[in-house]
């Protein structure tokens, strides 16, 4: 395909600001902004609210050449608003191929063009592996909706990122920016992200057994900060 | 084999289609049969907000989701039934959006806790029942064992391992599919999800044999 010139950040977290999938997304973002690709940001949660968002999220998507999706990992899968947001660009896109096709060489030559599609998914486990189904539902997505799938990077143990602008935390994510870098080279130029990309992402900033020492410390910290009302392992509904 | 006694039917479907409606029906029917009191939850009826993702059902208010809506629920009829049942159009090989709606508040039936469990970390179960598992989706007609059908069966085992149950079934049915056909399916998956004698007394309606 041409080299693309422009760039649409879906974010997928349900969190209005500062999450690590935002993060995540915005360094892949920057990174095409300084290779030449014009580049907006979308929150879906925001944009699947009322009938304005949603025409807004469709004209948007209809209008870049490569779209990538940043999303935490909810219940083995994409969070629900993302879900919708996916199911509102796949009818869409569905309604305006039917024309395309009847009317051959007039809508279809816009519709018609190639636009990259890739993911980024991040979960709160350590293995990064707990994200390949949403993945591959990301995919089964693109094809769906008539997008290249340009792959997908999958990340373990994203509450280290925080929701921090990536710059700032350049040395324990250094695997995670590297393969941020490699896929904004690839998609930049038309291309896939590649397997070393794929890689250096999933690739475990901190042995598994400390990150879950921590974070089961900071869950008990955060209980108290919050003045919990019961104990962590309360059963409301036993 | 024991019988669940209770099923929450969390009905994700999204329109009207006429082959959803009738597994619907006919999972309804042969839950009943067997004897589960079934909490039958129509989705797209609901008003449940997305998940916030805040937490707050860990570290506020544990167990319990910090809003007053349907979300709320989800939690709290999950965690008294002894059947989870998922009926939902395969969509791009996951759920549809109105099931996932539900599905996201089903974490304050988890500790936040992650503890290594087999090869991967998991957060362990908040209360000590063992939940069945059935899961049915539909795709287009023809595309049972494509790779939409695989990416789902993937996500269910996934479901699996996070809830552990002690019975599971994953049915991919047609779109289409006659009432013989949906009939026979059910049955095989009631089964398999550990509701006994919902099979056969549920085949022997006179109009199937006929």
């Amino acid at each position: 395909m041409n080299a693309p010139q422009s760039a649409l950040l879906l974010v997928g977290s349900p969190k209005a600001s500062g999450s690590s999938s935002e993060s995540l997304g915005t360094y892949l973002l920057e990174e095409l902004e300084a290779r030449g690709l014009r580049t907006r940001t979308l929150h879906v949660v925001k944009a699947v609210r009322d009938d304005a968002g949603v025409e807004d999220l469709l004209e948007a998507v209809a209008a870049a050449d490569v779209v990538v999706l940043s999303f935490p990992l909810y219940v083995d899968c994409l969070p629900a608003p993302v879900i919708r947001a996916l199911e509102l660009i796949a009818q869409g896109r569905a309604g305006e191929r039917a024309p395309a096709d009847a009317v051959a060489g007039q809508a279809g030559a816009e519709i018609g063009r190639e636009q990259l599609f890739a993911a980024i998914a991040q979960c709160g486990f350590p293995e990064a592996e707990h994200n390949e189904t949403a993945l591959a539902i990301c995919r089964e997505f693109a094809e769906a909706a008539g997008f290249v799938w340009a792959g997908g990077l999958s990340m373990g143990a994203g509450g280290m990122v925080d929701g921090r602008p990536l710059r700032e935390a350049r040395g324990m994510l250094r695997s995670a920016v590297r393969a941020l870098d490699l896929a904004a080279a690839g998609l930049a130029a038309g291309r896939p992200v590649t397997d070393e990309a794929v890689r250096l992402m999933a690739k475990p900033a901190f042995p598994a057994f400390a990150y879950r020492f921590i974070a089961n410390w900071q869950w008990r910290r955060e209980l108290k900060k919050q003045g919990a009302t019961a104990p962590l392992d309360a059963r409301p509904f036993a | 084999m024991t019988t669940p006694r209770t099923a929450l039917l969390l009905d994700g479907r999204v329109d009207d289609d006429a082959t959803q409606a009738l597994i619907h029906d006919t999972l309804a029917a042969g839950m009943a049969a067997a004897g589960l009191a079934v909490d039958d939850w129509t989705l797209r009826d609901e008003k449940i907000a997305w998940c916030a993702g805040c937490f707050g059902c860990w570290v506020k208010t544990p167990g319990v989701c910090v809003h007053k809506d349907g979300g709320r629920d989800v939690a709290a009829r999950a965690a008294r039934a002894d059947l989870l049942v998922y009926l939902t159009p395969v969509t791009f090989g996951g759920y549809s959006s109105q099931l996932k709606k539900a599905l996201d508040h089903l974490i304050p039936l988890k500790l936040p806790d992650l503890k290594k469990t087999g090869p991967d970390t998991r957060h362990p179960q908040r209360y000590d029942r063992v939940h069945d598992l059935l899961v049915v989706g539909t795709v287009p007609r023809g595309q049972g064992q494509g790779g939409q059908a695989r990416t789902f069966r993937r996500l269910v085992e996934r479901n699996c391992l996070n809830l552990r149950p002690a019975h599971s079934a994953t049915g991919v049915i047609d779109e289409g599919a006659g009432a013989w056909e949906v009939r026979v399916a059910v049955a095989s998956l009631l089964e398999q999800a550990g509701v006994a004698g919902a099979a056969p007394a549920h085949l022997q309606d006179k109009e199937m044999v006929a």
